[in-house]
C-alpha cells in the first residue's frame, strides 16, 4: 500500500506535469506553424478596440449568458471557484506569498469554493444526459467531468474536514512540506501525509488530479489557450 | 473506398487546415450554445441540424487521421472512418448549411461553421460526390473566363437590347452609351449577374449619378465558392479582376450578390482597386447628392432582409438602412441586432440547386417567414439574388402576401429627375 500510495504522490506527479508541459508546447506549436489564415473571418458590426472586446467575449461569455443563462451562471462559477482553486494549490508551495497582500487562510472561501465548483460540475454534467446536449456530447466531454469531479470532490473533503469538521491531522503547513519538496526535486513525505487517517482522500485527489492533468493537453480543455485567440478571429 | 481515394481524399483535408481550420477543428467543446442559432435547427428541432453536430462529423474524422487520439484512445472522441457512408454523411451536414454563420455569433469561442464545412465540401468534390449541377455552373463559368472572344459579340448584341429599357428609367444624354462595355479608365466596373433585372436598374442608377463606370463581361455569382472548391472559387474570380486591371478602373462594384460580394470583398486578399457592393455605391449616390429619391413611390410598409454574407459577414449594415430611410416613411426593422437576423434558408449554393432543395429551403426556413410576417410590412426588400430567389419561394409556399423586391430596382423605380 505504501508503495502505491508513494508511486501516486511522488513519480507520477512529475510523469503528469512532463505530459502537461510537453503537451501543451506541442499542441501549441502544431497549430502555430500551420499556415496563417489568410483572409479575415470577422463578423460584423464590429466594435473598437476589437481585442478588448475579444477579451471581453472569451472572459465574459455574453453569447452564452445571452442564449442560455442558467449555463452561463454555471459556467462562470465554475470558471471562478476554479481560478480560486488554481490560486489555493499555488499558495501550498512555500514562499508564494504574493496574493497574501490581502491576508487570508490558505484556501479561500472557507471550504465553500470547492462546493460552488462541485454544485457547478453537477449541473454541466447533469444537463449533458438531457437532450439535445446529448446527441452533441462524447465521451469525452463526460470523461472529462467525472474526472474533475472526482478531484475536487476529494479535495475538498481534506478542506472541509479540517474547517467544518475540526480534523486537524492533516494541515496545510504539511501540505506545504510536500509540495514544496516536489518543487525543489527532495521529495519528502511528512507521516502526516500519508499515514492519518484522512491521507487516502489526499491519495485519491492527488491521483485524479494527475489524470486530469495528464489529459488536459490532450482534450477539448485547451479551449483555455484557444479561445482567445479564436474571439480575435470572430473580432477581426 | 479504397485507399487510394481516400488518401487522395486526406490530402484535400490537410490543404485546409491553417491556424484558424486547426483551433475551429479542436476547441468545439459541445456547450450546445449555438443550438438554437441554426435556422434549420431552429424550424425543424432536428438534432443533425444543430452547427455542433454538423462540424462533429468533420472533426472526427480529423481525430482519426490527424490526431493522435484517434490512434491511442479513441473511446474519447469517436474517431470515424473515411468511408463512402461517411461522405453521405458530410454531404447531408454541408449541403443542409447555408453558411450564414449566424451559429458563429453564439458560439463561446467563435468557431467558423461555414469554415468547416468547406471541408466536408472540398471532400465532396474530390470524390466526385458534389452537387453536379453547382460543378457544371462552375466550369462553364471557368470556360467564359478562357474564351471570352467566343462569346463577346452575342454578349455585347444582348446588352444592346436593354438599352432601351434602361432609357426609359433614366433619360442620357445624345451620344452617351446608356450601357458602356470595355471602357478603359472608366472608374468604375460593374460586375452583374446574367439576367436583365440586375442590369436595367443598376445602369439606370449609374447614369443619373453620373458615374464613369463599364460593365463586366463576366457575371458575379461564384459557384466555385458554393461548391467549395477553391481552386475554382480563384479562376472564377481571377477573370473579373484580370478584368478590372485591364481596363484600369478605381473600384469593382459587385451586384446583390452575397457570395460574389463576400468573395471578391474579403476572402481574395488585397486588389489593387477598391472593392464595393452596389449598396454602398447607392448610399454614396444619395449621401452625395448624386441622385434623389421620391419618398412617395412606395407606400406600403418596408421591411429589409440582410443578406448574411453581405452584412453579418461582411460588415454592410448602414448602407442601405440609409437608403430606406431616403426611400420610404415606414421602415421596419427585422432585428434589433444584424447579427441575429435569420438566415433566409437559401444559402451556400441551395438556391442555385433549385427545385432539388425547394422542400428543404421550405421547411427548413420557417423561423424566417415568421421574422418576416412579425414586422408587418408589405415590401421584403433585399439586396441579393440568392436570397431574392428564396424570400420569393417562401412568399409563394406561405401565401405570405408580400412584394419581394430588391433594392436597387426599388432605387431605380424611385429616381428623381
Ligand atoms: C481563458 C480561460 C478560459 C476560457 C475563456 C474558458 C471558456 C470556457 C467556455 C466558453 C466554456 C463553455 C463551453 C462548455 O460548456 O464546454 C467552458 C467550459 C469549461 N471549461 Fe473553460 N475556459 C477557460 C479556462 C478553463 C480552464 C483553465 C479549465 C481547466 C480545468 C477549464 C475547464 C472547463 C470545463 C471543465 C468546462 C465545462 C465543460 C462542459 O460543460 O462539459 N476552463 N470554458
Ligand atoms: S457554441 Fe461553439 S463550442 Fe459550443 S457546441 Fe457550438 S460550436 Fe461548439
Ligand atoms: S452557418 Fe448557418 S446554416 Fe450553417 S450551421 Fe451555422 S447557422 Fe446553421
Amino acid at each position: 500500500m505504501q508503495t502505491i500510495t508513494y508511486l501516486i504522490l511522488v513519480p507520477m506527479v512529475y510523469l503528469a506535469y512532463l505530459i502537461f508541459v510537453l503537451g501543451i508546447i506541442s499542441r501549441m506549436v502544431k497549430i502555430w506553424r500551420a499556415p496563417v489564415q489568410p483572409t479575415t473571418l470577422q463578423i460584423f458590426p464590429e466594435k473598437k478596440p476589437k481585442w478588448l472586446w475579444a477579451l471581453h467575449d472569451s472572459f465574459l461569455l455574453p453569447t452564452v449568458r445571452k442564449h442560455n443563462p442558467v449555463l452561463w451562471f454555471f459556467l462562470m462559477i465554475f470558471h471562478i471557484a476554479l481560478l480560486l482553486l488554481i490560486i489555493g494549490h499555488l499558495e501550498l508551495f512555500k514562499g508564494f506569498t504574493f496574493f497574501q497582500f490581502w491576508e487570508h487562510e490558505i484556501f479561500l472561501g472557507k471550504g465553500f469554493v470547492g462546493l460552488t465548483m462541485i454544485i457547478a460540475l453537477l449541473y454541466l454534467l447533469f444537463r449533458r444526459f438531457a437532450s439535445p446536449t446529448r446527441q452533441i456530447s462524447i465521451p469525452e466531454d463526460y470523461y472529462l467531468l467525472i474526472l474533475i469531479f472526482l478531484t475536487v470532490l476529494f479535495g475538498s473533503q481534506m478542506d472541509w474536514a479540517r474547517r467544518w469538521y475540526g480534523y486537524a491531522e492533516l494541515s496545510p503547513s504539511d501540505y506545504q512540506t510536500y509540495l514544496t519538496s516536489l518543487l525543489f526535486f527532495r521529495p519528502e513525505l511528512p507521516s502526516a501525509v500519508y499515514q492519518t487517517g484522512h491521507s487516502f482522500m489526499l491519495v485519491l485527489h492527488v491521483f485524479f488530479a494527475n489524470l486530469f492533468i495528464m489529459f488536459f493537453p490532450f482534450s477539448k480543455i485547451m479551449h483555455s489557450f484557444f479561445s482567445i485567440p479564436m474571439n480575435r478571429l470572430r473580432r477581426g | 473506398m479504397d485507399t487510394q481515394t481516400r488518401e487522395d481524399l486526406l490530402k484535400l483535408f490537410q490543404s485546409k487546415l491553417n491556424q484558424a481550420m486547426r483551433l475551429y477543428l479542436e476547441t468545439c467543446s459541445r456547450c450546445g450554445t449555438c443550438t438554437e442559432a441554426c435556422h434549420v435547427y431552429a424550424s425543424t428541432g432536428q438534432v443533425k441540424h444543430i452547427a455542433a453536430y454538423r462540424h462533429e462529423i468533420v472533426r472526427r474524422i480529423y481525430k482519426k487521421y490527424f490526431k493522435g487520439q484517434g490512434k491511442l484512445a479513441s473511446a474519447l472522441g469517436e474517431p470515424k472512418e473515411l468511408t463512402e457512408l461517411a461522405l453521405e454523411e458530410l454531404y447531408e451536414a454541408a449541403y443542409s448549411c447555408t453558411g450564414c454563420r449566424r451559429c458563429m455569433v453564439y458560439c463561446p469561442h467563435g468557431i467558423d461553421t461555414q469554415m468547416l464545412m468547406s471541408i466536408a465540401k472540398l471532400l465532396l468534390v474530390g470524390a466526385n460526390e458534389e452537387p453536379e449541377i453547382l460543378s457544371m455552373l462552375a466550369d462553364s463559368s471557368i470556360e467564359k473566363g478562357k474564351s471570352l472572344d467566343l462569346f463577346k459579340e452575342g454578349f455585347l448584341t444582348a446588352i444592346k437590347n436593354l438599352e432601351s429599357q434602361v432609357v426609359e428609367k433614366w433619360q442620357v444624354e445624345a451620344g452617351q452609351n446608356p450601357i458602356p462595355m470595355d471602357q478603359e479608365g472608366a472608374d468604375l466596373l460593374y460586375v452583374a449577374l446574367a439576367g436583365a433585372h440586375s442590369i436595367i436598374p443598376a445602369a439606370a442608377i449609374f447614369n443619373a449619378a453620373g458615374e464613369n463606370w463599364t460593365l463586366s463581361f463576366f457575371e458575379a455569382v461564384n459557384f466555385g465558392a458554393f461548391v467549395g472548391d477553391p481552386s475554382r472559387t480563384k479562376l472564377i474570380l481571377d477573370r473579373i479582376i484580370n478584368e478590372a486591371v485591364r481596363l484600369k478602373v478605381k473600384e469593382v462594384c459587385i451586384c446583390e450578390c452575397g457570395t460574389a460580394f463576400r468573395v471578391m470583398k474579403q476572402l481574395s486578399g488585397k486588389q489593387p482597386f477598391k472593392v464595393s457592393s452596389i449598396t454602398e455605391v447607392h448610399a454614396r449616390y444619395l449621401r452625395e447628392g448624386r441622385i434623389r429619391l421620391d419618398k412617395e413611390k412606395f407606400k406600403d410598409p418596408v421591411t429589409y432582409h440582410d443578406p448574411c454574407q453581405i452584412a453579418r459577414n461582411a460588415g454592410v449594415i448602414d448602407e442601405p438602412r440609409y437608403i430606406l430611410q431616403n426611400l420610404t416613411h415606414d421602415f421596419r426593422e427585422m432585428t434589433d441586432d444584424v447579427r441575429y437576423n435569420w438566415c433566409c434558408g437559401g444559402g451556400g449554393g441551395l438556391v442555385a440547386l433549385g427545385e432539388d432543395t425547394l422542400d428543404f429551403r421550405m421547411k427548413s426556413a420557417k423561423v424566417k417567414v415568421d421574422q418576416v410576417q412579425k414586422t408587418g410590412a408589405k415590401i421584403l426588400a433585399t439586396a441579393c439574388e440568392n436570397c431574392h430567389t428564396q424570400l420569393s419561394n417562401l412568399n409563394d409556399h406561405y401565401q405570405m402576401g408580400m412584394n419581394v423586391q430588391f433594392l436597387s430596382s426599388m432605387i431605380a423605380e424611385a429616381l428623381v429627375q
